[in-house]
């Protein structure tokens, strides 16, 4: 683009209207590794005694069992997203069923549908099939609502593989499953590592869920770890420890959005649109 | 399914099998469905199990009364001093009241059995069996007259007291399973009572649910529904506007400007989008909270000094509007941005040579291609923004007061994390039953203006 006007009253807006958030994850980052006086703006040491939690229990809980639990969670979870809208979307884009456009419609429909109509009636669901209060119960509940998206984002990458490899697959005699599992799952593999992080950075960031539907402490997952632990009404409040707790929630998630950068804003740009 | 006989593909769409094959072409076309559904199997069950049964019990739940103290499952009939409080107070005949409340003594063979059972002395026993036998008293002062006659009765007052429990007789605080039994002890004790009577006692002593429409007359009666419902009005349309603007404003500043600052800025706002809502939550909190950064910034300044997020209704509005637009903004962004991409750009080069001015541009070239996408956003955004509750939940939680809740807040609030301890399953799911019939219209609205037919394209082999 040529030059014919001036950027600098565009990037004073831009910065005036990033600033809560320029400075809200500048902060989250330096905080945790110093310290500020009280009533100033402007760390004035460097330390570490913030990320103690580590390796001390006592400071704010174990923070480890809750990683583990959250892992199992947010990859169990991913699993379930990734096996079912591989043949959902598959079924769905290539082959021959009944009521496919109501499918279709109907899974637009849900994926827009409230979900806090949603969890009202999957916590009596739950409590019905005896699934209240369980990991398995808050797994499946979280998958269930991003299948939806899955199996739409699937179908448009499917629906980009040329029929020319199916057909040519066919007529050398392989059934549609061979077809399927051996000539276009591996076409699609990339689309499907981008739902599975996807998926993963759903679940680990999910806390209505796990808090709602699976109140007991057993196994408490780290949103409703950190969520639990930062009162800001209570005594002796230290913003700086929660951020530092914050900061090792959100580093995988940031790990894996820029491994998958480009996939996942492909699913963000073009998922909802097949 | 690796028959080489069924296959038949072509590449041309329509011709889908050819006619002198081993197979008939019904047959492969049932087998292709076969295949079909088998795959979309576990996805069926799935969905059925966690949307669908869940969509169909929250429209169920809503016609019902259904509380914790309900249960979910069904109830007893159970008389209690206070139902009978709540009888007394609707204006039910006193002569009604006193028969529900009132304690009968017999004297048979169970309470004597029952009385045996308490320890009551044998020789005391036998004594009453023989003269009171088949007896019956209205109070039990007259019963206690009575008794004092006989020699063998306790000789302190607290153990005669004891002796006479097991012959006395309420339907107070009795547990019975179905309506029969109810039924027949509320007419042993009130032979006289009305069918109407009857019910009005019944139904106040049932301890389960039951089905009733209530739900949607109080909502609309109430004027607490009516605020909360012009609060979302305000929520949806404020931060939605902010949503669209926002990102459109982005999408062009990140178009105009280099491509390595316009990566700064498009990473920071993708930030709260992928950053889990609780630390969110907690971030926005000490950005806003007592001695947090604004109210800091504000003590340096000379403003007034004091908790953002909760302390005034204007600023908690502004907090939750930013809250939740900082989060939708990005989505916009990167579809405008790419929409703006696919812009020739031929037509902006030909307006700068025709001397067209950026704004000028923007208005006459750049807008009427972005008609697409900025409708769709719109849309897509007004939708998730109406069933949003997560973010308000976690920072201002519809404070102060009761200023920023809105429905879907109070619906989850209602059914599922109610301070009282009471979760009010029935009215929450009328609640968010309501705020489906929102959705849906604009689902459907939505559906239409996105040519759902381009999207459903046929397959083209057929077996």
């Amino acid at each position: 683009m040529t030059a014919n006007f001036s950027k600098l009253p565009v990037l004073i807006i831009l910065t005036l209207i990033s600033l809560p958030l320029g400075v809200m994850y500048l902060s989250l980052v330096v905080d945790s590794f110093t310290n500020t006086p009280p009533d100033s703006l402007v760390p004035n040491e460097f330390t570490l005694e913030h990320w103690r939690y580590l390796i001390d229990p006592t400071l704010v809980g174990n923070i480890w069992v809750a990683t583990v639990y959250t892992l199992i969670y947010a990859v169990s979870m991913a699993a379930i997203v990734i096996g079912l809208s591989a043949t959902g979307g598959y079924a769905l884009s290539r082959l021959q069923l009944p009521f496919r456009r109501f499918f279709l419609a109907g899974i637009l429909v849900m994926h827009g549908f409230p979900a806090v109509t949603l969890i009202i009636g999957v916590f009596l669901v739950l409590k019905f099939i005896g699934l209240y209060d369980t990991l398995a119960g808050i797994v499946l509940v979280r998958a269930a609502l991003t299948l939806p998206l899955g199996i739409w984002v699937m179908k448009g990458f499917y629906d980009a593989v040329p029929w020319e490899l199916e057909m040519a697959g066919l007529q050398d005699g392989a059934g549609r499953f061979t077809v399927w599992w051996r000539i276009i799952v591996p076409q699609i593999q990339p689309g499907l590592m981008a739902l599975g992080a996807l998926a993963f950075i759903d679940a680990w960031g999910e806390f209505v869920i796990p808090r709602v539907l699976a109140p007991t402490t057993d196994f408490q997952v780290l949103s409703v770890f950190l969520n639990s632990i930062s009162v800001p009404d209570s005594v002796e409040y230290n913003f700086n420890i929660y951020k530092a707790v914050g900061l090792f929630y959100t580093l995988p998630v940031l790990v894996l959005f820029i491994v998958f950068q480009n996939r996942l804003m492909a699913i963000f740009s073009g998922g909802t649109k097949g | 399914m690796t028959n080489t006989a069924s296959v038949s593909g072509s590449l041309e769409p329509d011709v889908t099998a050819r006619p002198a094959r081993s197979e008939p072409r019904k047959r492969r076309y049932r087998r292709g469905q076969l295949f079909g559904l088998a795959m979309l199997a576990p996805t069926l069950i799935f969905v059925s199990v966690f949307f669908f049964a869940p969509i169909i019990l929250t429209a169920v739940t809503a016609f019902t009364n259904m509380t914790s103290a309900t249960g979910i499952t069904g109830g007893a009939y159970l008389i209690t001093p206070t139902v009978v409080r709540e009888l007394q107070q609707q204006g039910f005949a006193p002569a009604l009241v006193q028969a529900l409340e009132q304690q009968v003594i017999h004297v048979d063979d169970a309470t004597l059995a029952a009385a045996r059972e308490a320890g009551v002395a044998e020789n005391f026993l036998a004594d009453i069996a023989a003269n009171l036998s088949g007896r019956q008293f209205a109070s039990e002062r007259d019963f206690e007259r009575e008794l004092k006659q006989f020699q063998s009765r306790p000789r302190r007052i607290r153990d005669l007291k004891l002796a006479i429990e097991p012959f006395t007789e309420s339907i107070l605080n009795q547990r019975f399973g179905n309506r029969a039994d109810a039924t027949a002890a509320v007419y042993s004790v009130a032979p006289d009572v009305t069918p109407a009577e009857l019910d009005t006692v019944l139904k106040n002593s049932y301890t389960g649910w039951v089905w009733t429409t209530e739900n949607f007359a109080k909502l609309s009666a109430d004027k607490e529904s009516l605020r909360v419902f012009l609060n979302t009005v305000f929520y949806v349309s404020t931060t939605l506007a902010f949503n669209v603007l926002v990102a459109l404003f982005m999408a062009l500043a990140l178009f105009y400007l280099p491509p390595t600052t316009g990566s700064v800025f498009s990473a920071l706002w993708l930030l709260p989008r992928i950053t889990p809502v609780v630390l969110y939550a907690v971030m926005w909190k000490w950005f806003t909270w007592d001695n947090g950064f604004i109210a800091n910034l504000a003590g340096y300044l000379g403003l007034p000094s004091f908790n953002y997020m909760k302390g005034s209704v204007p600023t908690a509005w502004t907090i939750v509007i930013l809250v939740n637009g900082f989060v939708g903004a990005s989505l916009g962004m990167i579809l405008f941005s790419g929409a703006l991409r696919a812009i020739p750009r031929q037509q902006l080069w030909a307006s700068e040579v025709d001397g067209a001015s950026r704004l000028q541009q923007v208005r006459c070239i750049i807008l009427p291609q972005l008609r697409w996408p900025i409708m769709f956003v719109t849309c897509y955004q007004a939708l998730s923004l109406v069933g949003s509750y997560e973010q308000i939940w976690l920072t201002t939680n519809g404070g102060p007061g009761r200023t920023t809740t809105v429905w879907s807040l109070e619906a989850f609030r209602t059914a599922l994390l109610n301070y009282s301890g009471n979760l009010q399953y029935g009215m929450g799911a009328a609640m968010a039953l309501v705020l489906v019939a929102g959705g849906l219209v604009v689902s459907i609205f939505f559906l239409r203006l996105f040519r759902f037919n381009d999207l459903v394209e046929k397959p083209r082999i057929e077996l």
